[in-house]
């Protein structure tokens, strides 16, 4: 366990570098508040209404779809490193795992999931 | 390897830490500086000229006495260098604006995000693969300890980079979002999908290497695949299409031309860091460019053979005995590191943008059935032989 120290040492030092620069720059930066500077940016113009309104419902089918290919690249990663071991075995059972996700693959396309208009 | 206390590695981590620190902060304004530069070339204009450099001293001579021939001066090509120098006090002397109705607290941390998945993944790449220099003995806390090629060895390597890099949309997308504006939020839902659409074509074309390695460790397959020992001469071809692969994922996972969609400056302003200013802004200019390192050490890594001279798998067609070309070295990979950071520019000074749906379609229905069936192969040769 002792590998993990230095990366999480850098990923605190990754972390926290940005507040120290940020802190540092605050005493070199100006600072002018203003209302028109402060609104939201929209080609110049006064902002019409919230941005946070309703969006395209496909990013969220992307975002499944998503889950469900890296779910099967994770149980793969496994496998990959086994695939000596556990030879004809790990063959069959990953050819008939991979079937039913490609059956699902299809299916998707068919329906038009995978079609960006 | 003498066993360390945790105060020597904790501290050995540190020292290289810095060096990888280092590294970052001197190839990321290096790397925007070639890019104004290789795209002025390749666009036959000269680039950045105008900040210092060339004007004085002996090059500054040389330089007089060319343009006085009428010819263009060879040194000119370091001409603008201390723009990147004028980069960085631009942005750190910036106002730093967070809009009004911004989420304050997410809007800070979206750039901590980048900055930490994009910084993290180094300390599990191995730079060399074994001892650079040892520590004089009578140095303190660490003397007589070696100075390792990279910062942790641990055997999964390629599981945590894969985990750690994928936080690196979070970064965009909760910027994006907390911004509360029009635009960020289009560019941002944009860039996350895109990404995460191409995060498993890439992970699968990296489960290429695994399969002919048969290791996660980063250290172990980059030297089984540079030297190609245990492996099948057939197992060139996967790795030349898994190359390909990988490294256009790699471009639309760094939302780079011809997939800088989010970037859509014509349509989006500048995508999910549209409200952003000063430093924060900078922290992701620094996240998206130590990506691009990143990226190109995978693939210098795992398909160009890594601390060896030849890439995918060729190395065995030179024995070991032959002084420079047979042994590993840090030139080598980094080498194919500024290779393929060429490239990006290279490909960015070429191409032209593609349209959203013809992303989603090259992505979805192309690369995916591709990487399976480039894996089906690589399993099939690794098992044959």
């Amino acid at each position: 366990m002792r590998g993990y120290a230095p990366i999480l040492l850098l990923v605190l030092i990754a972390a926290f570098l940005p507040v120290l620069v940020w802190t540092l720059s605050r005493l070199l930066r100006p600072r002018f508040p203003n209302a028109t500077k402060y609104s939201a940016y929209e080609c110049g113009i006064t902002a019409t209404s919230e941005a946070r309104e309703k969006f395209s419902v496909r990013y969220y089918l992307v975002a499944v779809m998503f889950l469900v290919f890296d779910v099967e690249t994770v149980f793969l990663m496994p496998w990959a490193i086994q695939m000596k071991e556990l030879a004809v075995f790990g063959i069959i059972e990953m050819g008939i795992f991979l079937f039913l996700l490609l059956f699902g693959y299809g299916y998707i396309w068919s329906k038009g999931a995978l079609t960006w208009e | 390897m003498p066993t360390m206390t945790l105060t020597q590695t904790l501290v050995m981590g540190l020292i290289q830490i810095v060096a990888v620190l280092v590294l970052i902060f001197v190839m990321v304004p290096l790397l925007t500086f070639a890019e104004r530069k290789v795209i002025g070339y390749v666009q036959v204009r000269l680039g950045a000229t105008r900040t210092a450099g060339g004007h004085r001293g002996l090059t500054g001579a040389l330089n007089r006495g060319m343009w006085a021939m009428g010819k263009v001066p060879v040194l000119s090509i370091l001409r603008g260098l201390p723009v990147f120098i004028a980069d960085i006090l631009k942005l750190i002397l910036k106002e730093d604006i967070i809009p009004e109705k911004a989420d304050r607290a997410v809007f800070t941390l979206a750039p901590i995000l980048s900055v930490m998945a994009a910084f993290g993944v180094f300390s599990a790449i191995a730079f060399y693969p074994g001892v650079l220099f040892t520590f004089p003995a009578g140095f303190p806390i660490v003397g007589g300890l070696p100075f390792m090629g990279f910062i942790s060895d641990v055997n999964v390597s390629l599981l945590y980079i894969i985990g750690l890099a994928s936080v690196g949309v979070y970064g965009i997308v909760l910027g994006a979002w907390a911004s509360n504006s029009k635009y960020p939020l289009l560019g941002g839902l944009r860039s996350a999908a895109q990404i995460v659409s191409y995060e498993v074509p890439l992970t699968l074309s990296l489960l290429v290497p695994v399969v002919l390695s048969g290791s996660l460790n980063f250290r172990e397959m980059s030297l089984r695949l540079g030297t190609g020992e245990g492996m099948s001469w057939l197992a060139t071809f996967p790795l030349m299409a898994g190359f390909l692969i990988y490294t256009t994922c790699g471009f639309a996972e760094t939302n780079r031309t011809p997939f800088d969609l989010p970037e859509a400056e014509n349509e989006l302003v500048a995508g999910f860091h549209t409200e952003y200013s000063g430093m924060k802004f900078g922290f992701f200019y620094l996240a998206e460019y130590t990506n691009m390192i990143v990226v190109s050490t995978f693939a210098s890594g795992f398909f160009l053979g890594g601390y060896h001279f030849l890439p995918f798998g060729l190395q065995r067609f030179i024995p070991a005995t032959v002084p420079f070309f047979g042994q590993p070295s840090l030139i080598f990979f980094f080498g194919k590191v500024f290779f393929i950071l060429f490239t990006y520019l290279w490909v960015r000074a070429t191409l032209p943008r593609y349209r959203y749906d013809q992303l989603m379609d090259v992505g979805w229905k192309y690369l995916i059935p591709l990487t399976l069936v480039n894996l089906f192969v690589a399993a099939m040769i690794r098992f044959a032989y």
